[in-house]
Order: structure tokens, then sequence, then C-alpha cells
């Protein structure tokens, strides 16, 4: 197991956004996550990358306890993660933008530039790179969000509502694009609404409703969960059905 | 980053020319002690030491993000610790110097290590408050005179010192153009300045990376304040650690373009210019708070990337003139 | 022990009028994230103006209350759309721009009342000065307890306006979340401008009774900007209830310290304070802050 979450829980106020979440990563492995809005998604996601400490409840990330770790620390170890509106450094090119992320692990700036080519290469957006960010579109951002995770050489990459504003032109690339990611080693958990991405790109998918696991399964049994079509749609859109 | 440098290398035109105006700029500045009398000398040697000023608050304010308002606690502190190194311990003068340059990192080192984790609210409450306390103690200690301040040995060469104040100026500028425009801390400065939460998120470690910013912005005045100190040979609280000291840095950086290399060189320029200019026609007076603080909400309403803002949209071309009046208009 | 009790009160009353210049500012922050580096200046100006009122038309100062109230809301409604131009937009950084803004306004506020009343300090004397109360366990200048009891009047009414009324409910409302409120029909940005002109006629009321109090004099801005920030750090920035507990601490921490280590050590004393909050709970002593 890459990442192990064990009775995640935080509350805001008086709400609980994660209720005692238990869920685990197989290495290699894409997972997804879904549920309707405010289920708890994005939350776990900062939790899992340290932005928000839980009020209990480990996160366990290739063997190590890293719950509470600011997260500067838990990117150096090995988690990426985009967010769900991209958040470009606006001042700065594109290149720029790639090179702040590798500079956990290269030495010098010249292989920093380096690396950040190869990446923005590798992410199809080289022909952009020294464009300043305020000047590039939706998706080119969402790729440069992806570009500037990529740079931090992660073992795990969480992709937070990737496809939120795309063409399904555009929706295609991702999905491709996320795939060679894969196939390259990358273990990957997708939190997302558009469920055809979901059906093509993911081995596991967990539900979650109200902060809560309500479901863990493949994507075609998920589908057909009555629970989880009873979270989305209501009750009673499943009573009549 | 710098956009006159990247636009430059998008549209590949030399820039050999600024370069070579920077060049001559030098030259020039190192022959005035030979060619112009005392009154300018002290002059340009004071603009020199503004230009540092302001661009050692321009470190923490306009390249990290993060306001300090008590900014000119650093130089009252370097001119005291200076002071009395010089006259209770009988160091030299660039011991006392060192020693203050690094005496005011250090505790902007301390005051940075709880504000700098929280937003940058905090950070501009807590400098602004520690300014008033630093004048306050300065007020209160017998081994810094109390309120009669203190006095330090007297040497009256004003050559002497127009060339220290200008060589520490442009070490100000020189760390600040290797370290800020084109370092690795200058690109992590810079991500925290425009996106903090991202910027934490591709492993930059932001609190220890403000917290260094915020030490090296305070070293520069430190050492400023021992010059001054030693320049006008008598100090008081309310000379070097007045309020004004931060209310002109911060309007020099403001107005010049914050956040540029250059803006808060151009924004000391002409604040003292037209501060020496007030005081020739009215004298000694409060009014120039009056239009440091109505040139300070002007340039945030009007202009907030300040001179070199305006400079970079070309606005002396009439085309840009009129786009940048009808953007102007439209509220 | 008389000592100690005497300081105690003293303490009490002086953070029962502190609560006042806190509250507003409190407020203001929490409401549009505006940290307001003008509060100690629109207490300067409250206190002058008064001091005009009484020096022209009489009477003691505490009559002028509301109507300095209504005069400084209307002051906060003209400036708060400058603000907010200042905090808006896609400029640089709107915090940033906001904090510089409002930095600048306390320069020009203080070099304009320098440049028109100059350095001398200038007090008010009324029916009252000079004359005490006795509580029993202590004597207590009757203008400071007056001052303190219009404090605690002031707060109460604040009180009950933000907790009890429609409107303070919008208020805590957009506090809280501002996009729902925004949703639900609170325009945020009428909401902004109430908030700081409520604001500004509270922090101008303030500036009445420390007026009535002590000296006036135009650099005493600086003072209050102080005392008003460490009230809300302390409270948890945006936390208008704790400002109450906050500022009768520093009542008492001012007092004390006066009293037993003496008065040119408070601010030295204040700072260490904030310095400690701002290490172990950054959020206020009571963990409520923003």
């Amino acid at each position: 197991m890459l990442l192990q979450s064990h009775e995640l829980t935080i509350s805001f106020g008086g709400l609980t956004a994660v209720d005692r979440l238990s869920l685990a990563v197989e290495k290699g492995s894409v997972l997804g996550i879904i549920g309707p809005n405010g289920s708890g998604k994005t939350t776990f996601f900062n939790l899992v990358t340290g932005a928000y400490a839980p009020d209990s409840g480990k996160v366990i990330f290739e063997g190590k306890d890293i719950t509470g770790l600011r997260p500067h620390r838990i990117a150096q170890l090995g988690i990426g993660r985009t967010f769900q509106i991209p958040a470009p450094f606006s001042k700065m090119t594109v290149l720029q933008n790639v090179m702040v992320g590798t500079f956990i692990h290269a030495s010098t700036m010249k292989a920093a530039k380096e690396k950040a080519w190869e990446i923005l290469e590798r992410v199809r957006l080289d022909e952009k790179a020294n464009h300043q960010v305020v000047n590039v579109t939706l998706e080119d951002r969402k790729r440069l969000e992806l570009a500037r995770a990529l740079a931090t050489e992660p073992t795990l990459l969480l992709l937070d509502e990737a496809m939120a504003g795309l063409t399904p032109v555009e929706v295609k690339a991702a999905v491709e694009l996320i795939q060679s990611l894969h196939t390259r080693g990358l273990t990957i958990i997708v939190v997302e609404h558009v469920m055809d991405v979901i059906l093509s790109l993911c081995h596991r998918v967990v539900v979650l409703n109200y902060g809560r696991k309500i479901a863990e399964d493949t994507p075609d049994r998920i589908v057909n969960n009555q629970e989880v079509i009873k979270a989305y749609l209501g009750e009673r859109y499943s009573a009549r059905n | 980053m710098p956009t006159w440098a990247d636009q430059a290398k998008l549209n590949s035109t030399p820039i050999a020319w600024q370069w070579v105006c920077l060049g001559l700029i030098f030259l020039v500045s190192l022959i005035i002690p030979w060619i112009v009398s005392p009154l300018w000398i002290r002059i340009v040697t004071e603009i020199f030491m503004w230009a540092g000023l302001a661009q050692s608050w321009n470190i923490i304010g306009g390249y990290t993000g993060y306001l300090s308002f008590g900014h000119g606690a650093f130089f009252g502190m370097g001119a005291y610790v200076t002071g009395i190194a010089m006259m209770n311990l009988e160091w030299p003068f660039g011991v006392g110097l060192l020693f203050s340059g690094i005496l005011a990192a250090l505790l902007a080192a301390v005051i940075g290590y709880p504000t700098l984790r929280l937003r940058g609210a905090y950070f501009a409450i807590a400098t602004w408050a520690f300014g008033e306390m630093i004048r306050q103690i300065a007020t209160i200690l017998d081994v810094t005179g109390g309120a009669f301040g203190m006095q330090l040995p007297p040497f009256l060469n004003l050559s002497f010192f127009y060339y220290v104040m200008l060589g520490i100026t442009g070490l100000t500028y020189l760390t600040t153009y290797l370290l800020l425009e084109r370092s690795r801390f200058g690109y992590k400065l810079l991500a925290i300045r425009e996106h903090e939460e991202a910027a934490e998120m591709v492993g930059v470690d932001t609190v220890t990376i403000k917290i260094k910013a915020f030490a090296l912005s305070a070293f520069f005045p430190g050492v400023f304040g021992g010059i001054y100190a030693y320049w006008v040979t008598y100090i008081h609280p309310d000379s070097v650690l007045g309020a004004q000291i931060t209310d002109f840095m911060v309007v020099m950086v403001f107005l010049g373009g914050v956040g540029s290399l250059w803006g808060p060189f151009l924004g000391a320029f002409v604040v003292q210019l037209i501060n020496r200019y007030l005081w020739l026609v009215w004298g000694e007076g409060t009014f120039y708070l009056i239009i440091i603080g109505a040139a300070i909400c002007a340039v945030v309403l009007f202009i907030p990337n300040g001179i070199i803002g305006l400079l970079e949209k070309r606005i002396f071309s009439p085309r840009g003139a009129l786009s940048q009046l009808r953007k102007l208009i439209k509220w | 022990m008389e000592l100690f009790l005497q300081t105690l009160i003293d303490g009490l009353l002086i953070g029962g009028l502190i609560i006042v210049v806190g509250i507003g500012f409190s407020l203001c922050f929490g409401v549009m994230h505006i940290v307001d580096f003008a509060v100690g200046e629109w207490v300067m100006v409250g206190a002058y103006v008064s001091f005009l009122f009484v020096r022209h038309l009489g009477h003691d100062p505490m009559i002028y209350l509301p109507l300095i109230f209504f005069t400084f809301c209307a002051c906060g409604w003209v400036i708060y759309p400058l603000i907010y131009r200042a905090v808006s937009g896609k400029r640089h950084n709107p915090v940033l721009m906001g904090l510089v803004f409002t930095f600048g306004i306390s320069i020009l506020a203080k070099g304009g009342a320098l440049s028109v009343w100059g350095y001398h300090i200038q007090s008010i004397t009324t029916w009252l000065s000079g004359k005490s109360i006795s509580l029993g366990i202590a004597t207590v200048p009757a203008l400071r307890f007056s001052g303190f009891a219009f404090g605690i009047l002031i707060t109460i009414l604040f009180m009950i306006f933000l907790y009890r009324t429609k409107w303070g409910i919008v208020i805590r409302a957009t506090a809280q979340d501002r996009d729902t409120a925004n949703l639900l029909g609170a325009d945020v940005r009428k909401v902004g401008a109430f908030v700081y002109s409520l604001y500004a006629g509270i922090t101008g009321m303030s500036g009445v009774l420390i007026g009535a109090l002590f000296s006036i004099h135009a650099a005493m801005g600086a003072k209050y900007c102080t005392l008003a920030f460490f009230v809300v750090v302390l409270a948890g920035m945006g936390y208008v209830p704790g400002v109450i507990i906050a500022a009768l601490i520093l009542g008492l921490l001012q007092s004390f310290v006066g009293v037993y280590i003496g008065g040119r050590y408070n601010l030295v004393a204040l700072f260490m304070v904030m310095y400690g909050v701002l290490l172990i709970t950054p959020k206020g002593i009571l963990r409520k802050g923003i």
C-alpha cells in the first residue's frame, strides 16, 4: 500500500467535513474518488498533502506516518497535487512556474531549467514555455498545474477535478496524458465528477458522502450501487427506481 | 520576474545598453564628490541611503509580499548599536557596522519566526508594534542616552561617508539582483508572493525562506543606521526611530514600483528631491506627512505598480498613454 | 492589598474603554478581512472633534456621543469605496494593497492633525473632572468611571445589534462565509460599507471617551493603534466577543505594569504578551480567531 488513511477526521465549526475516513491506495494503481459537492473530496486531499491537520486519524505514506507534517515536507517526500482552480504563479512564465517545482531535486539553475523543459515537452506545453502565465488558456493552465506537480518527481499524484471546465476534446487529451503518466509508474488518485473519465481511468473507486465513505468497488459495480445513486440523485429518485 | 529582461529575451533585442547606462551612472557617481558643493554631496549621499533603505524594504515587502511596517526600527537599532560599539566598547567603525547588520538580521529572524507562519496581516501588525516598542526601549535605557540621545565620535569627512553610502547601497542592489532576480531563492520568494499555498505544495519551505528574506531585509537597514549615526554624529529616538523612517521607505517603494529592482531607487530619488524642495520652501514642518500619506493612497488606487509599472506600460508613447487613460477612466 | 485592589479596578476601567476601540476594529477584519491601520487616527480625530464641541458649545463631552457616532459613520461610508477599490481587483495583491492603503490614510490623518493642531496637548475639563466616587474598596475618579460606564453601554448596544437584529445576523453570516451570504441575497459590498461605517462610528465614539479621560494630541493615534492590535491578536482576529476579555486583560496588564514595574515598560510588556500569543496560540487565547 502506497498510501493509507486511518479514521481520518476533521471538522470546521460545527460541520464534520471528513468523518473517520479510512482508505488505501495500491502502488501503481489509479483510485477514483467521487461524491456529491461538499462530500469532503478536496478536504481529503488537503489532509493528505498537509494543508490541514486532522482532528484525529492518521495518514501513512510509504509506511511512514506523515500526519501533521508541513505541506512542503510532504511534497518533498513524493506526493504531488493539482488544484481544482489552477493556481499558477502569476508574474512568472510557464517555464519558470515549472522550475520552482524542480528545485527539490535539481541542484543548479541549469539543471532545473533542463528538467522543466523536459516536463513541458512531456505535457506538450513546450511551445508556450516563455509565455507569461496570465496569457495562457485554461486548458494550458491545467497542463501547467500538472507539469508543476510532476516537476517535484512525485510517487503519488493527486488530481483534483482536473477535467473541470474542459471541452470534450480537451478532456480526451487530458485522459490520454494521465494514462501515459500511469504507464510510467505513477500512482494516481483522481477526484472527478465526469463518470466517463472515472470509468476509463480508475481501477477502484471510493464514493464519499458527507465526509464518510459509503462505497468502495470497481467502477462498473459502483455505477450500479444503490447507495451511490441515492447519494447523488436523492432518496426519491432511487425509491422510484 | 523582471519584465524588461524577459521581454528583451522574447524580442531578442540587445540589452547591453542597459548595462552601459548603469556603468556610466556608476562612473559619474564616483566622481561627484570632486565636482559638486558640500551641500549637494550631502543631498546625494542621503539619496543613496534612502535608495538602499527602500530596496531593503522592497525585499520583504515587494519581492516576498509581506509588509514590514516597523522596518525603521532596524535602522534605528543599527544607529544605536554602532554608537554604543564605538563609544562604549571603542570598536572600530567597520566592526560596529557589521555587528549592527548582523544583530538586526538576528532580531528580524526572532520576530519573523512566529509571525511569518501566519497571514500577512499578523506580520504587518507585529512588525508595527515591534517598531513602536523599540522606540520606547531606546527612550528608557541609559546606555542609549534615553530621550536625550547619544553622541558619536566626530568625524567630518563628507567624501568618506559619500563613498561608504554609495558602496553599501551598491551592495544592497547587487545582492538584490543576484539573490532575488537570478537565483532559486528569488524564484521561491516570487512563488510565495504570488501563491503561497501552491508554493508550499511544490516543496518550497515557505516559512524558512520568508524568515531568511526578512533577515536579509533587516541587515542592510542595520548597516545604514550605523553609517548614518557616525555621519550625523548625534542621534536620538525621534531622529532614527521615528515612524517617518518606515513611512518614507513605504512611499518610496510603492511610488517607484513595488517588487521591481529599480523602483525603490526611482522612488527614493523622486521623494527625496520633493522632500528637500518642500523643506526649502516651507521649512521644517509636518506637511510632508500629508503628502506622503496622500501619495501612498494615490499610488495604491491609481498606479499600483508605481512609476516602473507606468514605464513598462510604455505610457510615454501616445498610444500607450491613451489606452492607460481609458482604463483609468473606466472606474 | 489596597494598592492591589486599586490597580485592579483601574485596570478594569481602562480595559472597558479599550473594548470600544477593539470591537469595531475586530468586526472590520472579521467581515472584510481588512486591517485598518488608521484605527488610532479614528480615535484621535474623535477625541479632537469632541474637544472642539466642548470648547465651542460647552456641556459634557458624553452628550456629543450620538452626534459623533453618526458623523463618523458618514465619514466611514464615504471612505469605504476607496478602500474597496484598493482591496479588490485583479491587481497585484489585494490584501497587501488594503494594508498599505489604510497605512497611507493613517499617515495622512496624522499629518493633517499635526499640521492643524501642532504638537500641543489638549485636554477636556468637565463637571466630573476632579471628582471621585468611592466604591467601598477603592476610590475611582468619577470621570474615569463615567468613561467606563459609557464604554460598557456602547459595547452592550453593539453586541445586541450584532446578535439580536436582522442586520447583525447578515453581518455575521457574511463574516463566516462571504460567498454563501452573497448567494442568499446579502449584497456583500453594501454589508462591507455598512460595517466600515459602523466601525468608524464606534471608534470615533471611543475617541470621545478617551479624549475625556486622557490628554489629546495629534500623535496619540499610535498608542491606540498599538492597543487595538494587541487586543485583536489576543482575542483572536475577527472574533468580536473575545475582544471583551482580551481588552480587560490588557487593561489589567497595563495597570499592573504601570504600578509595579513602571509605566515606561508597558509597550515592552504588551509586546511580550503578543509575541507569546502569536507563538503559542495564534488564533487568540480562546482559539477562535481566523
